[in-house]
């Protein structure tokens, strides 16, 4: 007699976990760091970290750690982000997940589309980023109008890319209960894996219990 | 009072002794340039050049023609520079219409450079901050004139109080149209609400022949980015924020026991 509870279903491997947790760290101190220089409500932030100059020279290389970090998340993740059928009809009812309506629900994989839409709008705002980060890197070397398109664009991209962040921190602490373990220990119980990945508990179950 | 230089270009000798004036009060080390096959000392401002004389060679008016300039910062009313830095205190304009850098203050982004719609900011590679003119505002801070002005052996510079020189400029291009130059006027552009650098020009239907932008302005990438984009980006913030806690308030977590169905009861039990 085994309890539900002991059970554990690996989630997310140690790579995984460490390249989450990697581009987690670098996306918060770019942020902080950009925050700092974006406002100059906000550049008491810049004092706290050392100072504008300081700033200014490591929040560059904090962005190309997360641009590595998030391509590293994307070689391993990308083939299994493509929307299915079932994903499709989840979006159109993106609002009876917001309201715990799961019984309206397709079921999901092992991520669900409101997961896979966040990795893409991560994937296009890290390259914007990226890019226009680049370009204000090194003003002298850049030619005038790329300048000035990066001078909106990159915060602009930013703004987008914290936005998403903002709610995948509240889908991972608060709102879906235990998931935090799944990045953090690796693994999860069945109960949650059945509930919140259907298709993906049915797929671990057929291979692990006949 | 706010105080500005004239430049009369029609005056420019192209002595260059501005420029020695320039490099020598602000202690600039002397860098090697490059030989153009012109009169033209530097192709361009440096962190430790801040003001060339460019002679704008060209075939006009039947001849040769030298379009004398005099590049600089501007001290524009309405600055660009300003307007893009994102380090308080890092661009001062001071209160005779002076745009200052305070270099202590500068965390070195060259945004500056992007913003200034003369193209005059430059980083230096050694200390990462950016350097230009200053008016010489160590010198009119105590009722000196600037450096360039007092070397400048044609009266082709004045300074002074803005708005007298505002109509001696005015009057000099009177003088020129009356000696058969139609097109002489005065530079001083609106766009970024006048500058503090004032130019009597022969052609001044034609700044660009100068190397002066026809109607600068704050580039609207940069008033976007400081004005409304302030704005989407602290809704975005707050928004977001306030709207998880209220969602969390009314709904909250989501919960397997609370929230399962029949239809999922089907699948597979995990009780064994
Ligand atoms: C510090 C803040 C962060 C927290 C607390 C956090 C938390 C989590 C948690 C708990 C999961 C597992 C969800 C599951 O098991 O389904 C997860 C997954 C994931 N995280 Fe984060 N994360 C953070 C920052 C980031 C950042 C900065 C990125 C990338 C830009 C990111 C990208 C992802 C992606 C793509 C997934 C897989 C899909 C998903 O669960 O949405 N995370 N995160
Ligand atoms: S010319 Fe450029 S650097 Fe000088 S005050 Fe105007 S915007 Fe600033
Ligand atoms: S380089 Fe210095 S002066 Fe120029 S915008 Fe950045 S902080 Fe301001």
């Amino acid at each position: 007699m085994t309890n539900s509870d002991e059970i554990r279903i690996p989630r997310f491997d140690a790579y995984e976990r460490v390249m989450h947790w990697m581009s987690a760290l670098s996306f918060g101190y770019a942020t902080l760091t950009g925050l700092a220089i974006w406002s100059p409500k906000l550049y008491w932030m810049a004092a706290v970290l050392g100072g504008g100059f300081h700033v200014r020279g490591t929040h560059p290389w904090s962005g190309v750690v997360f641009a590595v970090m998030i391509g590293v998340m994307f070689r391993r993740w990308a083939a299994g982000m493509s929307l299915d059928a079932d994903d499709r009809v989840w979006l159109t009812r993106l609002h009876k997940y917001a309201t715990h309506d799961h019984g309206a629900l397709p079921p999901s994989g092992r991520f669900n589309a409101g997961q896979k839409m966040l990795f893409w709008s991560q994937v296009a705002t890290t390259l914007a980023l990226f890019a226009t980060g680049i370009v204000l890197w090194f003003p002298e070397s850049m030619p005038r109008s790329l300048r000035l398109a990066s001078i909106a664009l990159h915060p602009l991209a930013a703004i987008g890319s914290i936005t998403n962040i903002l709610v995948h921190i509240y889908m991972g602490t608060a709102a879906v209960p235990q998931s935090m373990r799944a990045m953090l220990r690796g693994y999860v119980v069945p109960e949650w894996a059945r509930f919140h990945h259907p298709k993906w508990y049915k797929a671990w179950r057929a291979s692990h219990h006949s | 009072m706010i105080v500005a230089k004239l430049i009369d270009t029609t005056l420019c000798i192209g002595c260059k002794a501005c420029e020695v004036a320039c490099q020598e009060w602000n202690d600039q080390e002397y860098t090697l340039g490059t030989f153009g096959g012109t009169y033209q000392t530097m192709p361009d401002l440096s962190h430790n050049f801040w003001n060339l004389i460019k002679f704008n060679e060209m075939e006009r008016d039947g001849g040769t023609s030298w379009l004398m300039s005099k590049y600089q910062c501007m001290h524009c009313a309405d600055a660009g520079c300003l307007a893009a830095c994102p380090a308080p205190g890092a661009i001062v304009p001071r209160a005779n219409g002076t745009i200052d850098f305070v270099h202590e203050n500068c965390i070195g982004c060259g945004y500056c450079i992007t913003g200034c719609p003369f193209d005059v900011p430059r980083l230096s590679p050694t200390t990462k901050k950016v350097y230009k003119c200053s008016l010489c505002s160590d010198r009119t801070a105590v009722g000196l004139e600037p450096a360039c002005i007092k070397t400048c052996p044609t009266n082709c510079l004045t300074f002074g109080e803005r708005d007298e020189l505002v109509r001696i400029a005015e009057a000099r291009s009177v003088e020129l149209k009356a000696d058969g130059f139609a097109d002489a006027g005065v530079y001083n552009p609106p766009g970024v609400g006048g500058t503090n650098v004032l130019y009597v020009l022969k052609h001044a239907s034609e700044p660009e022949q100068y190397g002066l932008p026809k109607d600068p302005q704050i580039p609207w990438t940069v008033s976007l980015w400081k004005g409304p984009m302030k704005w989407l980006g602290s809704l975005m913030f707050w928004g977001t924020i306030l709207g998880a806690f209220f969602h969390f308030v009314i709904y909250g977590p989501q919960d397997p026991a609370k929230h399962g169905h029949p239809e999922k009861e089907d699948e597979p039990s995990d009780k064994f």
